[in-house]
């Protein structure tokens, strides 16, 4: 596994913010619309995202390359994960797998 | 809030977007605002979501909005310095009720509008805004 050094393995959502990793999430499994995407979200996490909220996480996560959206089905514009979101959205949840053990494992040898 | 007034406010608070954004998301947006409101969401929760991202929309920099920003800015801060300015003439008679008990020199009380001799009414104004910055100091 690549470092958080090594560029390749870098954790670019480390910043972008929860709404954005909860929709790539979402996007993972297949292409989504908006309001497909806070249904789901809303079923996986439990987070209610907030419309203005998901059109700005949208739109960030598109000029990062990460989603591209697909043909308009009526008026819903579906999005997809693109190859380098879901290799970011790995690296972060690796990262995340990383940060959690290593909570729990002090936690446990704290013994609170 | 009223059925039919629901959906106005959030068409009202999409018109806050950048016409890009309303050319893209525009149609999406209010059908999925109609999705919403339909599923029990207030109107109110969905208009104030909607208000915030068309804020964040204005305020994150574009490669070509830089100057509209940098305009916005300076009209801000230059309706800001206005309003100070239009408050201070409408507070120094109350400032100077005030401080008429203050024996200060005559020329730092704001209640003193007439310019000295050779001071043209422009620089009495400045000298008015200098006393309200210095707080009553001598000037």
């Amino acid at each position: 596994m690549s470092g958080p050094n090594d560029r390749a393995g870098q954790d670019v959502l480390r910043r972008v913010g929860e709404a954005s990793v909860l929709i790539l999430i979402s996007l993972a499994d297949g292409p989504k619309h908006g309001y497909a995407l806070i249904q789901d979200i809303k079923e996986i996490a439990g987070v209610e995202l907030g419309p203005g909220t998901l059109y700005g996480a949208l739109d960030r996560l598109e000029r990062l390359g990460m989603i591209e959206p697909l043909p308009a089905d009526d008026r819903r514009h579906p999005y997809r994960i693109t190859v380098p979101g879901a290799a970011a959205l790995r690296v972060h949840l690796e990262s995340l797998e990383r940060v959690s053990a290593a909570g729990r494992l002090r936690l446990q040898l704290g013994g609170i | 809030m009223n059925e039919s007034r629901a959906p106005r406010l959030v068409e009202t608070v999409l018109r806050c977007y950048p016409a890009r954004w309303r050319r893209r998301h525009g149609e999406e947006a209010a059908e999925l605002a109609a999705l919403l409101l339909r599923d029990g969401t207030p109107a109110g929760s969905i208009a104030g979501s909607y208000l915030a991202g068309a804020a964040r929309e204005w305020l994150t920099p574009r490669p070509g909005r830089r100057l509209s920003t940098a305009a916005c800015a300076l009209l801000v801060a230059a309706g800001s310095l206005g309003v100070s300015a239009g408050l201070l003439p409408s507070t120094a008679p109350a400032r100077a009720a005030v401080t008429s008990q203050h024996h200060g020199p005559a020329h730092c009380r704001p209640g003193s509008p007439e310019p000295g001799p050779g001071v043209s009414p422009a620089l009495a104004h400045l000298r008015v805004i200098s006393w309200e910055t210095g707080h009553g100091r001598s000037c």
